[in-house]
């Protein structure tokens, strides 16, 4: 908002000086400087106060209306499930209550939730990144699930242990998983037989085949960043770790030898020039998914939503999945997804603990998954390849992946990551440097939370 | 309207030693000031409201470790967030990006525009549409131009590796402009320059028109060529423009946000961070709002150094 004005700056200003009219820039000069600079950030007054149990599974009693904010896609049939199937589905039910459901662009609902926070203004439901539930429980905003909800052991339990792990903060449940997802190894099967190579099961075996996917002309693997989200699946299936379960330290974890060697992995192959170096982390380099269908690069490592882009902007090119390269932490791959939170801030806690219920309930899961949202149910693992056929390495995966070390730190941890690798990359640091540096900073920042 | 005795005699006065208008000089009286105030009033109190409270409050918050929950305890912390914010490396580093930023790119907008100003301020055919052309970036939103930008200064196949590699061969290789700081950091700064030229060009123009022709006449007949009428003639006739341009264009630069947001976010690691988005991180990506606030005003603080030392360098160099 106030942060666009800041380079509006000059054209009125400016023109009421022209001439000679020197005195009157002294005042010219001031407020602009100071309307250029300043960022304004609103806030307002006031404690939420709740209202309302949070009910009974199945209470009949229930009414009212539920707010309902989201990110699913409009682009796709999301939106459209959500509004034509799901909501429709759970009204019939229960005729009294409404949902009326916002769907906000992914880029900026973090935003509006920051600022719904400072407003009191949330919504009774926020399907929410599950990078963002540690963040939103700790400033207090959420209902803690595992206490107030009468039935959350049973619901809980039938979701997937990786999936539901995000919603944990400080011995407590904050949310329920809604959809998950995980990255698993993509490749071009085109390039590896030009190159003779069998499809890379661990990264020993990637590493051997790079010379002959150079020669073939393509780079052995490609990824665009190294964050979290790119780096957890090498440091993971090279027995390494980020934090301790209590995700309370990160030294001795982030910087133990294997996740040293699993981060050498990639930093060696980057700088044998078997990786493309937008691993740097810039923009404007080949996309992952470009260089996979057009032979540039020859694995990479993404997730389910992927197959309708490749299917819509490369139709001729055939995607095949194989399980992330193992090591001898296994083959481990990084958990993704949203969850569903409930604000203290609802008016109708009773209605809106009823539609999450209703979105974890099978008919929920299984419209969504017909428009490519992995379920997070257990027990619909084996008709899920039914509706969608390439969900089933992702279900395969998804039984050993692990979600980033829950904490509200966690975006800074992995803008220190980033930053850390990159530099092992470039060598300006050594990878042992660089992790010892990281884990270093992030201790700093978890220590905030203990 | 005022007292008859006194004002009318100094007016009268007045008018005679000044070119000011009889009702200013009689501008004591009471009703004349509360005028003025009603008038000033509206302007001033939209200003306090959207400005002034809001930098108020901003400076609160910059003191304290605020938590965005309302009724939430935000602890008092004094100029902590100060202390870390010249203490961190990023931020330190955010701000030399921005003077480079600033040193780069205020030359070049000047002295091309300038030069554009002083070729379009000829009878040129077809000037308007000269004008028209190149003031037309300045209104295009920075949203645009800024994606506009990523793709020419993309890895692949954008437009200034052709030019770079393929047309001039200047490098070898492609050259991946955001992979690295000053590679980086030059592609936001060639955006800046072709966006901010016609800014500088109108007003230079404008300044350059209020030139009286007969000071170009007089100098012709004492035998001035182009040139040394340029620097003998128009170049003294527009330093209040200069000199407003060139501040103005170092307040803006030290305030580039939304080119870098979108071009390189900042990235890779921070190392094409300026000030503002980094601000912009800190407060809104990872909530640190004391922190952020402390970025902000202590950039307020030195461009208004740095604003007041070229206005005082200005007026001398006027005065003398």
């Amino acid at each position: 908002m106030h942060l666009k004005c800041t380079q509006s700056r000059v054209p009125n200003n400016a023109v009421r000086v022209k001439g000679n009219n020197v005195k009157s820039l002294k005042y010219v000069i001031t407020a602009a400087a100071a309307v250029a600079t300043l960022t304004l950030f609103g806030c307002a007054a006031g404690v939420a106060k709740s209202t309302g149990g949070i009910g009974e599974p199945s209470a009949t009693d229930i009414s009212g209306t539920v707010t309902f904010w989201h990110a699913y896609s409009a682009d796709s049939p999301e939106v459209k499930t959500l509004e034509e199937v799901i909501i429709p589905g759970f009204e019939k039910k229960y005729p009294k209550v409404t949902i009326k459901d916002v769907a906000v662009p992914y880029d900026n609902l973090h935003q509006k939730l920051v600022t719904a926070v400072a407003g009191d203004q949330l919504p009774d439901l926020v399907r929410a990144d599950i990078g963002w539930v540690p963040e939103l429980a700790n400033l207090g905003v959420l209902v803690p699930l595992s206490d107030d909800m009468s039935d959350f052991k049973a619901l809980a339990a039938t979701t997937y242990d990786g999936s539901l792990a995000t919603n944990k903060w400080k011995d407590k449940y904050y949310g329920l998983p809604l959809d998950t997802n995980t990255r698993v190894l993509l490749y071009n099967q085109d390039v590896l037989t030009k190159a003779g190579v069998a499809v890379p099961a661990t990264v020993n075996e990637l590493i051997k085949a790079a010379p002959a996917l150079k020669a073939a002309g393509a780079f052995a693997f490609a990824d665009n960043g190294a964050g979290g989200w790119n780096m957890l699946p090498w440091i993971w299936s090279a027995g390494g770790d980020i934090t301790n379960p209590e995700v309370t330290k990160a030294s001795g974890f982030l910087n133990s030898d294997a996740s040293i060697a699993g981060v050498q992995n990639l930093v060696t192959l980057e700088q044998s020039g078997y990786l493309p170096d937008i691993i740097l982390g810039g923009s404007g380099g080949l996309a992952t998914s470009d260089g996979l269908a057009s032979g540039k690069y020859a694995t990479i490592l993404d997730g389910p939503w992927m197959y309708p882009i490749f299917a819509s902007q490369y139709p001729a090119f055939t995607l095949t999945a194989a399980p992330v390269p193992s090591g001898p932490g296994g083959s481990i791959s990084v958990v993704g997804g949203e969850d569903v939170v409930l604000t203290t801030s609802s008016t109708n806690k009773a209605a809106a603990a009823e539609f999450m219920r209703y979105l974890l309930s099978k008919e929920s899961q299984l419209a969504m998954a017909k428009v490519g949202q992995m379920p997070v149910l257990k027990d619909v693992g084996s008709s899920l390849t039914q509706i969608n056929a390439y969900f089933a390495p992702f279900s395969e995966q998804l039984k050993t992946a692990k979600p980033r070390p829950v904490t509200p730190a966690w975006s800074q941890i992995d803008t220190i990551l980033q930053t850390e690798i990159r530099a092992a990359i470039t060598r300006d640091k050594t990878v042992k440097q660089a992790l010892n540096d990281a884990a270093t900073q992030a201790d700093a920042l978890l220590a905030q939370y203990k | 309207m005022t007292t008859p005795t006194a004002a009318p005699l100094t007016g009268a006065r007045r008018s005679a030693t000044s070119r000011r208008p009889r009702f200013v000089a009689a501008g004591t009286g009471r009703r004349e000031i509360l005028a003025a105030y009603v008038f000033v009033v509206p302007g001033f109190a939209l200003y306090a409201l959207v400005m002034l409270y809001p930098a108020v409050q901003t400076l609160l918050l910059s003191l304290r470790d605020w938590k965005i929950t309302p009724g939430a305890d935000s602890p008092w912390v004094g100029l902590d967030n100060y202390i870390r914010a010249f203490a961190d490396p990023v931020f330190l580093n955010s701000l030399v990006n921005a003077v480079v930023y600033t040193i780069v790119t205020v030359p070049l907008q000047i002295v091309i525009g300038l030069f554009l100003a002083a070729l379009l301020d000829g009878k040129l055919p077809g000037r308007v549409a000269f004008r028209v052309l190149f003031y037309l970036p300045v209104v295009t939103s920075w949203v645009v131009v800024s994606l506009l930008f990523q793709y020419i200064f993309s890895s692949n196949d954008g437009l200034a590796n052709f030019i770079a590699v393929d047309t001039l061969h200047l490098a070898d290789a492609n050259i991946n402009w955001f992979q690295g700081r000053w590679t980086g950091m030059l592609a936001i700064c060639a955006l800046g320059v072709w966006k901010g030229i016609g800014w500088s060009m109108i007003i230079f123009l404008a300044a350059l028109t209020a030139v009286p022709r007969e000071l170009h006449e007089a100098a012709a007949i004492d035998g001035a060529g182009t040139l040394a009428r340029f620097r003998y003639v128009s170049l003294p006739a527009i330093r209040a423009a200069l000199s407003v341009v060139a501040i103005l264009l170092v307040i803006g630069g030290f305030n580039v946000f939304i080119s870098v947001l979108l071009m390189s976010g900042g990235g890779p690691g921070n190392q094409t961070q300026v000030p503002l988005t980094y601000m912009y991180d800190q407060a809104f990506k990872f909530l640190n709002f004391g922190y952020g606030s402390a970025i902000s005003f202590s950039l307020t603080a030195l461009v208004l150094v740095v604003a007041a030392i070229q206005y005082w360098w200005t007026r001398r160099t006027m005065r003398s």
